[in-house]
């Protein structure tokens, strides 16, 4: 277990400091920021999918009363340096790039594709503007799936590319697969595709940028998930030093990948506030949100699986197309990440994995919580199907195949130990916890009635963050970092990268630094959202528990020391004979002589030491992670699917997870479910739906459906005993598994609701039409 | 996504509304409730050089009864009909489709009249009106006009009502005793439009039915009435193979359209799901309300 | 430009706006109410619910010259001086939320909701709050937060409920 003191707040649902202004109406998000003198842009948008501009005229734009600039793609390539996607920049990628300026100037690629940027007294006028700026364009083909990518001849959307392939084939082996397919007793083959959705956050895009001509700093204010990779993009993109970028970020209302770095839209308004010596509002609005943002997920999988008459899964060859959407941004590096995680908890003897990344005149393909989720719906998908080959029960098959927990840990054939794994523990708790074979009598006599239940299985394994990384490997996302400070009224300071939207950080982060420091949750401040104030950080791939918990209990531990040494002076005792509790330094076993550490704070800041002390009190902090750990779990869903309608109802759900240790179980548990929505949501409702031409179809909440209150159950949620692997930081990240999980939890429940007409999936969005035509298919 | 300009107008009178109306015929497009307007103004679908609002014009609010028969203003919101305990009473199909409009704050703004002069075949009330043959009375500088619904609704978002006419009021029959309702949706979600929704009526005297009325939502550009089940629902009893027959008969005579939620296969098949189980629901519910 | 006059929070406040702005962009930018956000501007996400004469409206499909003469309460008014009414208490109490973007629609419904139907039980909340949308909780805390304000609601009023 942890070795965190006292242990008051850890552990436990404390409630949330954020909810105080959220709750009042007081948040500050970023469309609530005015600036005096603040203008408004609006975005000219391609309605082409793939086109030549001929011609922008803005005159009649520019005449309008209230119109204070129109800034064409061309006007914008002269005031910025053209250069890669901010995120893509930082995790490199490797392969052909892109090339294209910042807003269109002579090709549009996209329906949706900003042309120009009108910037007005009001968003209003800004949007009257945009229909008065007259643009020729010429109609291209459109490229609009990642069959016609693959082709060679077809147009290519990126003209330095020449075709439109960004991400060649490449193949990867690990194990025998040769001689593991040639052994194995039988070759199951599928076809797996996995549909386009997206983050849609509840807020969009968006952000005021306010250039300073005198100091000649460029002020962004933000929605983010880490101000410093903003500040780089933005920087590079205005050709300026990163010094004179400061970012700030309130309150965000969500993203889910989405919001990292800066979006084309966003350096263009920055370049226009330093253009007009005014500062610019730029909120994207739902159908922007919807069409432009980015979308994800769009892959399909070849798959051929060696298995045996038992049911032992001993290799799998998997070739993937992924298609990327025009102006690629991280699609190209999922495939890498999907081959490494494949495996999963399984004991895999070898895998056989090919990818190809295509470009295509669409949304471009962004991180969306847990971007590599396919590999676990295929994994699931396949261990289902071949289970309903070999008449094996879901729970069966899955325990057979799970690596022992062995030590020293078993090794995924892509590289990665098994560290405390825990999936085994969460199926047979799992199976505890839903009464399979009572279900099975419920599903029996509901079919003799005409009702259809099914019952689905799933586990998923997440690095969140993973296993330690071999040494010196981890680059500036192998640690966080922390600044801690003793204030002079007593409040104790943590200054951290992380840039919390929804996850609670200022919560969570400040529990742990009260009880590792011995002040009371109300005398901790977290402190986000200010590059001139915050080291580097961002957050993201759930790593948050764990490398910021972990940074929080250390940089804590270093402070108090600090403290202590200044205390010990104050008190006349040794460092070692005091400790802090409720604010207060005290020495052991002798209440009287307590000092609140504020007294402390005031007396080193006083001057009255020499030299020879330490009176900064203040550290800096960092951490790697520690011994690291997988997060992981498995889902059970019960469905009923009514066969006349296609309209299925998620009856039940239940969760067995293993986060380690939990720091704000409240927390944790809504991290979980609100990812088992969105994936429910991604099984029946939502979906990111192009014509033939290229035009988006799912522009408006009216045809991209979120699920509501009434799709989503009650979720049971069981938390499995730790396996501590770290003497002190064993907080995991839960931000993306319920994701990640529950599409095949949910499609695998369809799939043995259905069992009586059949029906096998290979898909993971099922909406009620297409339900029926599975249904029909099998008659 | 901000509304465009416009020139709004905001009449004291139903006169003077009219007035305006005569003067800038379809440059002028009506705002009551504007849960269906307001949307296609902020997309900027919707350009009316004039808007007139008539939220003001108390006078064309209200519920009444006389002979037989219903009266509901246009400007009626819908919470207040659904709240109404005469419409409940007295137009029960009526009341069984309110509730699944939208949500609660649409049918807070909302307004009979505004829904069924903006006829969204996939809307509910204009399935209602169609099954209950109501009667759609206008008013311009000419006079009154009452329009029966078969010829209210011609097609996508129109109705037969000139742009110099302004709804006023609506009126539907009393239901008869021995009537049973069931207003039932295939959505994708609860409170969306539907794919195929049914208004279903059956009224039994002595165990036989006297009167079916089955209209639906959802399946062509203006609610449809299935005329041909009907008539062979009357002076039947009831049963699952009857009803079964009336569904094959219902769903045979549509050719819905295909569209992102749905294709026209899959309309039908629902279709006929709907009135099975519509026909059994308002059955149920004939009894229920003896 | 039109002059209005709304009584917002109990208070009249005035502006001169143009015909064309929503209720929710007079609240936000003209009477700088920013608590209440705007998610869709098409009535479908309810982040911009408030309360219109007692009844949930979605103010970004009200033009804000109709709300002239009218009562409205926004997500602010439930809590004047920053100290947490009733309803945001047993939200906060039961971790309702976690971005906070959607919060001020749910908290507005749900309160305009209680205030008709004190007695609802978890499956009326349920449906109650299906008009309005979050993307980060899964919904089951925010129906918990006011399940929970109804129970306390009965307690205060001595019901037997």
């Amino acid at each position: 277990m942890t070795q965190i003191a006292a242990q008051r707040y850890t552990g436990s649902s404390v409630k949330r400091s954020e909810d105080l202004r959220i709750l009042a109406g007081a948040g500050r998000y970023v469309d609530d920021v005015k600036l005096p003198g603040m203008l408004h842009a609006a975005f000219l948008r391609s309605p082409l999918a793939h086109g030549r501009v001929l011609a922008v005229d803005a005159s009649a734009a520019r005449a309008l009363p209230g119109i204070v600039a129109v800034l064409t793609g061309t006007d914008l390539d002269d005031m910025t340096v053209r250069g890669p996607d901010p995120l893509l920049a930082m995790i490199g990628g490797g392969g052909p790039t892109a090339e294209y300026s910042l807003l269109a100037t002579d090709t549009v690629r996209l329906v949706g594709d900003p042309v120009a940027v009108v910037i007005a007294e009001s968003r209003y006028l800004a949007e009257d503007g945009c229909e008065l700026v007259e643009v020729d364009y010429e109609d291209l083909p459109p490229v609009v799936s990642a069959a016609a990518a693959l082709d060679v001849g077809s147009p290519p959307v990126f003209a330095n590319l020449g075709n439109n392939i960004i991400g060649p084939h490449k193949r990867s082996e690990f194990g025998d697969v040769a001689g593991v397919f040639a052994a194995a007793d039988r070759i199951a083959e599928f076809h797996l595709d996995v549909h386009r959705h997206q983050n849609v956050p509840m807020e969009g895009r968006g952000c005021v940028a306010s250039y300073d001509a005198d100091s000649g700093i460029l002020t962004m204010y933000a929605a983010t998930q880490g101000v410093h990779i903003t500040r780089m993009g933005v920087a590079a993109c205005l050709g300026i030093d990163p010094a004179r970028v400061r970012v700030l970020a309130g309150d965000i209302g969500g993203s889910f990948g989405l919001k990292i770095g800066a979006s084309r839209e966003e350096l263009a308004v920055a370049a226009a506030s330093r253009a007009l010596g005014r500062p610019v509002k730029w909120i994207e609005d739902r159908s922007e949100n919807l069409t432009v943002s980015g979308q994800a997920r769009e892959e399909s999988f070849d798959v051929r699986a060696a298995v045996s008459d038992s049911g032992d899964l001993l290799g799998l060859d998997v070739s993937m197309v992924i298609d990327t959407g025009a102006y690629p941004v991280m699609g190209t590096m999922v495939p890498s990440i999907i081959e490494a995680m494949l495996p999963g908890p399984y004991r895999l003897a070898a895998l056989g994995f090919e990818s190809t990344a295509v470009v295509t005149n669409k949304a471009s393909y962004v991180a969306y919580r847990g971007p590599w989720a396919s590999e676990t719906f295929v994994r699931e998908r396949v261990i289902d199907l071949i289970a309903k080959d070999l008449g094996l029960d879901p729970f069966e098959i899955r325990l057979r195949n799970v690596a022992p927990r062995t030590s020293p840990p078993a090794m995924m054939i892509t590289g990665r130990p098994l560290t405390g794994v825990t999936t085994r523990e969460s199926l047979e708790r799992l199976a505890q916890l839903v009464d399979v074979p009572a279900f099975r009598h419920r599903q029996a006599a509901e079919r003799a009635r005409g009702r259809y239940l099914g019952i689905g299985v799933a586990t998923f394994i997440e690095a969140a963050p993973g296993p330690r990384a071999p040494e010196g490997s981890g680059g500036p996302l192998g640690q966080e970092s922390m600044r801690l400070r003793l204030a002079e009224d007593g409040i104790v300071l943590l200054f951290t990268g992380q840039m919390p939207h929804g996850q609670g950080h200022q919560t969570t982060l400040a529990q742990i630094a009260a009880d590792e420091f011995g002040v009371p949750f109300e005398q901790v401040r977290v402190v986000v959202g200010d590059s001139e104030a915050v080291p580097f950080g961002f957050t993201g791939g759930s790593r948050s528990a764990t490398m910021t918990g972990g940074v929080t209990l250390h940089g804590a531990r270093q402070l108090k020391a600090k403290v202590l040494d200044v205390a010990a002076l104050l008190l006349e005792a040794s460092a070692l004979d005091l400790e802090i509790t409720d604010g207060q330094v005290v020495v052991r076993g002798d209440p009287d002589t307590a000092i609140p550490v504020a007294e402390v704070a005031r007396q080193a800041a006083s001057g009255r030491f020499g030299a020879d002390v330490d009176a900064n009190l203040e550290v800096e902090a960092t951490f790697d992670g520690g011994e690291g750990g997988w997060s992981g779990g498995s889902h059970c869903a019960i469905v009923e699917v009514d066969v006349e309608t296609g309209l299925v109802k998620v009856e039940r759900y239940v969760a067995a997870e293993d986060c380690g240790a939990l720091i704000n179980p409240a927390v944790v548990e809504g991290q979980i479910r609100g990812g088992i929505a969105q994936g429910i949501g991604a099984v029946l409702l939502e979906r990111s739906a192009y014509d033939r031409d290229g035009n988006y179809q799912s522009a408006t909440f009216m045809d991209y459906l979120l699920p509501t209150a009434c799709d989503i159950p009650r979720i049971e949620i069981e938390h499995l005993e730790t396996v501590p692997l770290d003497a002190d930081v064993n907080f995991r990240g839960v931000g993306e598994g319920g994701m990640i999980v529950a599409p095949p939890t949910v499609v695998s429940a369809i799939e043995d609701a259905l069992a009586p007409f059949g029906v096998r999936i290979y898909e993971q969005h099922l909406p009620p039409a297409r339900i029926l035509e599975l249904i029909a298919q099998q008659a | 996504m901000k509304l465009p300009e416009f020139e709004y107008q905001v009449p004291a009178t139903v006169a003077e509304a009219i007035g305006l109306l005569a003067q800038h015929q379809d440059e002028a497009s009506l705002l009551a409730g504007g849960q269906s307007l307001i949307p296609l103004l902020a997309m900027r679908l919707a350009r009316p050089a004039v808007l007139i609002d008539i939220n003001g014009l108390d006078d064309l609010s209200g519920v009444s009864v006389t002979d037989g028969r219903v009266t509901i203003g246009a400007l009626t919101r819908e919470y207040m009909a659904e709240e109404s305990e005469t419409v409940a009473e007295t137009v029960p199909l009526l009341a069984a489709a309110l509730p699944l409009i939208g949500h609660e704050a649409i049918r807070s703004r909302g307004t009979l009249g505004g829904s069924l002069a903006h006829a969204d075949p996939a809307a509910e009330l204009p399935a209602v009106a169609r099954a209950l043959d109501a009667e759609f009375v206008v008013r311009s500088e000419s006079g009154e006009r009452v329009i029966p619904a078969a010829e209210w609704f011609e097609g996508y978002l129109t109705t037969s009502r000139r742009p110099e006419e302004i709804l006023v009021e609506v009126r539907f029959p009393v239901a008869e005793p021995g009537t049973g309702v069931a207003f039932q949706e295939v959505a994708r979600r609860h409170g969306d439009f539907a794919m195929v929704g049914l208004a279903a009526s059956l009224t039994l005297a002595d165990g036989t039915i006297t009167d079916a009325r089955l209209a639906f939502s959802g399946v062509a550009d203006v609610p449809v009435r299935a005329v041909e089940a009907e008539s062979l629902l009357r002076g039947q009893q009831p049963s699952a193979e009857l009803f079964a027959e009336a569904a094959s008969r219902a769903a045979g005579q549509l050719d819905p359209p295909a569209d992102l939620h749905g294709s026209s296969d899959y309309r039908k098949k629902v279709a006929a799901a709907l009135v099975r189980r519509g026909l059994q629901a308002a059955a149920d519910n004939a009894h229920e309300r003896q | 430009m039109i002059d209005i006059t709304v009584t917002v929070n109990g208070a009249p406040r005035s502006s001169a706006v143009e015909a064309r702005r929503t209720l929710a962009d007079f609240l936000r930018d003209d009477l700088d109410l920013t608590g209440t956000h705007v998610g869709c501007e098409h009535g479908v996400c309810g982040a911009c619910t408030v309360i219109v004469d007692g009844r949930p409206v979605r103010s970004c499909l009200m033009l804000a010259v109709q709300a002239a003469g009218h009562e409205v309460t926004t997500i602010e008014g439930l809590s004047p001086d920053g100290v947490l009414g009733p309803l945001p208490q047993a939200m906060r109490d039961s971790h309702s939320f976690q971005c906070g973007f959607c919060t001020p629609g749910f908290v507005m419904q749900a309160t305009a909701f209680l205030g008709a139907h004190p007695d609802a039980g978890e499956q009326a909340i349920r449906e109650a709050l299906s008009g309005n949308i979050c993307r980060c909780t899964g919904y089951q805390s925010i129906i918990d937060g006011v399940v929970l304000a109804a129970e306390r609601g009965r307690a205060d009023v001595g019901s037997d409920g």
